[in-house]
């Protein structure tokens, strides 16, 4: 990694930029303060604006799946960007603000849709409260006459024409009056009461004690009028709703141009962002940023051929982003390195050894020769058909190559597809064939042989932990580090090495043994005279001894290995279970169909489940067993100034 | 009769107690993560490997569940002595309690990763590997109830 300083014209800002923005070569570092002579500029307005249109076509995007979803595979989620040639984003340019145009009369509609649906509401409300006085001719605000006083409204229990009478007559002997009751039912009763004007007061009193109620929505219409205008009402909401949302769908064509749009203003803000970070003076402006070493040539011709400009590259610090760089086999691997921490200036880059036994644990787990076909096939097929985007590929190819592994180890073990191919030749032929029979090669199958698995499993811990204690004795090799490296990281590996020996030793001859035996003490009192080395006095004896507890945890390390055993039987037995349930329906036709079905079905959940715990527990035994033994961790990832868009991508044989 | 009866139960626990355990484990993360879906469905993904990961305790139950049924008769095999039942019986506690407890333990584990991930994507890796370690101890009772099934036909008890 290189910093570099890139001085230019500022009206050359635009297309410098724009060409760095696609070519992703540099990362732009962030300086709070300028150099004298120079200042930032605020371009935040212009940004902002960008960013509210985004904000917009993702707006109006959602409308348009609301009301038409689009159709898509299944599969389409791995499709990657679409590629547009470089000229065409002047095209989108001259479109953006029709499209915008678009968007806003997208969501003016969609607004519209929402404000009518709750207008809706409030009729539906208030027909039901007008249900009740269907039957009354006059007003709900009918006022008083010359001689007469009208309550109209409701009171909160349930009365009867006699019931009511007496309750008045109760309240107030003296109060004359005469109701119609218009309707009643538990807890309400709707009531048209008259009383002589000159007795209002009185009767006010008496309603109020028993709790009348005007209504609502008192109207200058009779309520049968009302409801019949508020249908009408409803009905023009509806239309007008349904209209709306017509309206909407038949933009539904533009919804590939909306997508470029956003990207378009996406792409903008972005650059403007990075505007803001830059250092100007009068005339010229600096860019500073980190580049990867290789591409610094790159870069400089780049720039030598747009835009006249100064280039100086320098040394980059400890602080500096760091950018993986693999072969083919290791780089898909390149996001389970990052996704734990990516290295630090004093790590190695542990990728390689990472990818390796990634795909050799996970095939060991995943362990069937079917499945790992299947995988291999359709995440192929997909990579051709969908062209998925550079991280989704590298994804994509991880679970290809995990999946020849697991076509291999599936081999190895006899299954494919479980124990398919001999459970339904038996149950076609009524024969008894194992897949050992039918396979004309030795296989070790985990059920039998469960304990040599385990032993072979827990060997291969054994290899993975010494090959991440020997990346740590080169670290510190490289460090100059040599106390660390013999004695905290040398000795424990020959200790490691000398328990093996002894283990191979108990099972062949007793020479063997003892020289396993003899490592492993000489590595042991290794240990204790050297492990108390930085401590003092006393605490050189206690520091060595203690040290050696630090064995225990080797231990629990290696045991843990026996996952390999325990998730490769998981994948085999549930397919076995699959197969068995499958061939319990005899060989009608009827049987034959529920059968693939259930293989079908059955096969898939294993696959599943199997497939994510393999992938959990592989990605644990890196983390938690190889990279504690010597990785830090903690740098910073590459991240360019790029094009960080989600639906274009600009075609990259024309960047060049 | 006694083999095969205490054989069958030995089935029985080993599948009902650890499926038990994952059960209740994946049961509480799925609330969790559920929690979290509701605010931002993108996280679908990881919350659903977070989600799984308490689930293999079952499957380990299962797994020894099945084998006893395979190799006492009910599927293929031979009928058990009474010593061999007992034997059977004897290896289906191990993974029934150790996947039952470990079942729950992981359950809250993936519980406060599911919490941890949602506030940051970058913990996912941290949580999903801490939610692991709890899976050892699993896995040992799934390795001593597995290694006992496997020899017990074999045994002259």
């Amino acid at each position: 990694m290189k910093t570099v300083r890139i001085i230019a014209l500022r009206e050359d800002r635009k297309r410098l930029l724009e060409h760095l923005q696609d070519s992703a070569l540099i990362q732009i570092k962030k300086n709070d303060k300028s150099e004298k002579g120079f200042s930032k500029v605020d371009l935040t307005s212009q940004m902002q604006v960008f960013e509210r249109n985004v904000v917009l076509t993702e707006q109006a995007l959602k409308v348009l799946d609301e009301n038409c979803s689009e159709k898509k595979g299944m599969l389409s989620s791995f499709a990657g960007r679409r590629e547009i040639d470089p000229d065409e984003i002047g095209v989108l340019a001259s479109k953006a603000g029709n499209v915008i145009n678009i968007c806003t009369k997208i969501t003016e509609l969609n607004k519209k849709c929402t404000d009518n649906s709750a207008e809706q509401v409030r009729i539906g409300t208030t027909l039901a409260q007008l249900e009740a006085w269907q039957n009354l001719d006059i007003p709900l605000n009918t006022g008083n006459t010359k001689s007469t006083a009208v309550f109209i409204g409701t009171l909160p229990r349930q009365y009867s024409d006699e019931t009511l009478a007496k309750e008045l007559a109760e309240q107030n002997p003296k109060l004359e009056f005469e109701f119609e009751i218009q309707h009643s039912e538990s807890n309400m009763t709707c009531v048209v009461i008259f009383t002589p004007i000159s007795q209002k007061i009185m009767a006010e009193d008496v309603l109020r004690n028993i709790g009348f109620a005007k209504p609502m929505s008192p109207t200058s219409h009779t309520p049968k009028i009302k409801a019949q205008r508020l249908l009408e009402k409803r009905k023009k909401l509806n239309e007008e709703s349904e209209q709306a949302k017509q309206e909407i769908i038949s933009f539904a064509d533009k919804r590939d141009d909306i997508r470029n749009t956003q990207d378009y203003f996406r792409i903008r803000a972005d650059k403007y962002r990075v505007i803001n970070e830059l250092d100007h003076s009068r005339h010229v402006f600096v860019i500073s940023g980190y580049i990867p070493e290789e591409d610094c040539k790159k870069l400089e011709n780049l720039c030598n051929r747009i835009a006249v400009c100064h280039i100086e590259f320098g040394e980059a610090g400890d602080d500096a982003p760091v950018k993986l760089k693999n072969n083919k086999f290791a780089q898909p691997a390149q996001g389970i390195v990052n996704m734990y921490s990516p290295p630090s200036h004093d790590d190695i880059d542990p990728t390689p050894l990472l990818a390796f036994f990634f795909y050799f644990f996970f095939g060991m787990m995943f362990s069937d020769a079917g499945y790992g076909l299947l995988m291999t096939i359709v995440i192929g097929i997909v990579l051709k058909v969908f062209k998925p985007d550079t991280q989704m590929r590298n994804n994509l190819k991880l679970f290809q190559y995990c999946g020849i592994s697991t076509f291999i180890w599936g081999l190895v073990f006899g299954s494919i597809f479980g124990d398919a191919p001999a459970v339904l030749y038996n149950h076609f032929t009524g024969a008894s064939l194992t897949m050992a029979d039918i396979l004309p090669w030795p296989t070790l199958d985990p059920q039998k042989d469960a304990l040599t698995l385990m032993v072979i499993s827990i060997a291969f811990g054994l290899v993975h932990i010494l090959v991440g204690m020997g990346c740590k004795f080169y670290v510190c090799l490289k460090h100059k580090d040599y106390g660390s490296a013999f004695f905290d990281t040398g000795l424990w590996m020959l200790m490691l090495i000398g328990f093996a020996v002894l283990a191979v030793g108990m099972m062949t001859s007793p020479i063997v043994l003892y020289i396993g035996a003899g490592i492993a003490i000489a590595c042991a009192v290794g240990l204790v005279l050297t492990q108390g080395r930085h401590k003092k006095g006393f605490g050189k004896v206690i520091g060595g001894l203690a040290s050696l507890y630090d064995i225990t945890s080797y231990i629990s390390d290696l045991l843990s290995y026996s996952r390999l055993l325990a998730l490769g039987l998981t994948t085999g037995v549930m397919a076995q279970v699959f197969n068995m349930l499958a061939t319990m329906f005899g060989t009608s036709w009827v049987g034959c169909i529920i059968m693939v079905v259930i293989l079908i079905l059955g096969h898939a959940i294993n696959i599943g489940l199997n497939a994510l715990g393999s992938y959990v527990h592989t990605m644990r035994l890196q983390y938690v067993e190889m990279f504690s033994k010597f990785y830090e961790g903690g740098g910073q990832e590459f991240e360019p100034f790029s094009l960080k868009s989600k639906y274009i991508k600009i075609q990259e044989e024309k960047t060049k | 009769m006694t083999g095969i009866f205490f054989a069958l139960l030995g089935a029985s626990i080993a599948t009902a107690l650890a499926g038990f355990g994952s059960a209740k484990g994946v049961g509480g993360a799925a609330q969790a993560s559920m929690g979290v879906l509701s605010e931002d469905s993108s996280k679908f993904g990881k919350m659903l490997v977070l989600t799984l990961l308490p689930g293999t305790q079952g499957l380990y139950g299962f797994i020894v569940g099945f084998l006893i049924l395979v190799n006492c008769g009910v599927l293929g095999g031979s009928m058990p002595t009474a010593g061999q039942g007992l034997a059977y019986f004897g290896a289906s506690l191990a993974i029934g309690i150790g996947g039952m407890v470990s079942g729950f333990a992981q359950g809250r584990a993936a519980v406060s990763g599911i919490a941890m991930s949602a506030k940051d994507d970058r913990n996912f890796s941290k949580a999903m590997v801490s939610v692991t370690l709890v899976e050892i101890y699993a896995l040992l009772s799934f390795i001593v109830s597995l290694l006992v099934v496997i020899s017990v036909p074999g045994l002259n008890i």
